[in-house]
């Protein structure tokens, strides 16, 4: 069941652009099928599948994409652009079609962070203390 | 103990007028001629043979006068609106780098005796515009990542933001 909800969740990222969906929704439903993983089996073996550096490593990693496209327009025009000024990044030759490619790029960026907060404030809410859990009882 | 009741009693009925007030104000729904959504004015102008100019694409001089005495970019150009009689659109040449065109950008109408001259709203270029603009087909997408993309960024910050203060909080082991 896993692996088709982060497909369809990968769908719901891709097609933001041309039918309903984007990053926001998507990173939700990815993140929606790791805190599924842990409630069907245990919080250990999810924490296996997805470790912790590597949550906060995309985390940020997502916000990275973003503000780096942003920063690479200005670095791209050698200071014409605005920040995030899609238009002038060298992907195609259209002003247009930069602007859509930079869509998606942007789109998969929102998708990668939010899935990764959503697995880490779940992760954080959910993690039994190794020693004195049940002092805390 | 029965002042309380009384002063909430006045301040809901001094409320309710207030609310049927503003809900009378609101723009029909769905009305794409509503004016927050389509135009805001800017100013009117005596209509005295200034309507053949505009129907010669000639910009009348008084006009762009009037334009200049506001602080207001004059038209570059003025077309007659297809169909309608007595409505013209004015355009205006953007000073964008690498990225200049007209915009249509006021919307002279005759009302009367004189002639009202708003500027469209943003929402006129971006639901006339946008697809050509960003070759996306949603129009909620190019909104969300393109055009309002500052927000949009500034969005994904405040999330960054709640995980990074759950794992402060409640991550008793001490490391990220």
């Amino acid at each position: 069941m896993i692996p088709f909800i982060q497909l369809f969740s990968l769908y719901v990222i891709i097609h933001g652009a041309s039918g309903p969906g984007g990053g926001f929704q998507g990173g939700v439903v990815f993140g929606s099928s790791f805190i599924l993983y842990v409630v069907v089996f245990d919080i250990t073996r999810g924490r296996k599948k997805l470790p912790e550096s590597l949550n906060t490593t995309l985390s940020s990693l997502g916000l990275y994409i973003y503000a780096g496209l942003g920063l690479l327009c200005i670095i791209v025009s050698s200071g014409v652009a605005q920040y995030l000024n899609y238009g002038f990044l060298p992907f195609t030759s259209h002003f247009e079609e930069n602007r859509a490619v930079s869509i998606e790029l942007v789109e998969i960026g929102i998708g990668i962070t939010v899935m990764a907060i959503m697995i880490s404030i779940f992760f954080d809410l959910a993690w039994k203390e190794e020693t004195g859990s049940s002092r805390e009882e | 103990m029965r002042r309380l009741p009384t002063i909430a009693l006045i301040l809901i009925s001094l409320l309710c007028p207030l609310f049927v007030y503003v809900a009378e104000d609101i723009p029909v729904f769905g009305d794409p001629n509503s004016p927050s959504i389509k135009y805001v004015k800017v100013f009117s102008i005596g209509a005295d043979a200034l309507e053949d100019d505009l129907n010669r694409s000639v910009i009348p001089n008084s006009l762009m006068a009037e334009f200049e005495k506001r602080g207001f970019p004059g038209p570059s150009r003025v077309e007659k609106d297809t169909g309608v009689e007595g409505e013209w659109n004015g355009f205006v040449s953007k000073e964008e780098m690498h990225y200049s065109r007209e915009e249509k950008y006021y919307w002279i109408k005759k009302e009367g005796d004189n002639l009202g001259v708003y500027r469209y709203a943003f929402v006129v270029r971006w639901i006339e515009k946008g697809q050509r603009e960003t070759n996306t087909p949603n129009m909620v997408t190019y909104g969300l990542a393109d055009y309002r993309g500052y927000d949009t960024l500034g969005e994904t910050a405040v999330i960054f933001t709640a995980g990074v203060s759950v794992i402060l909080l409640l991550r008793r082991r001490g490391r990220l």
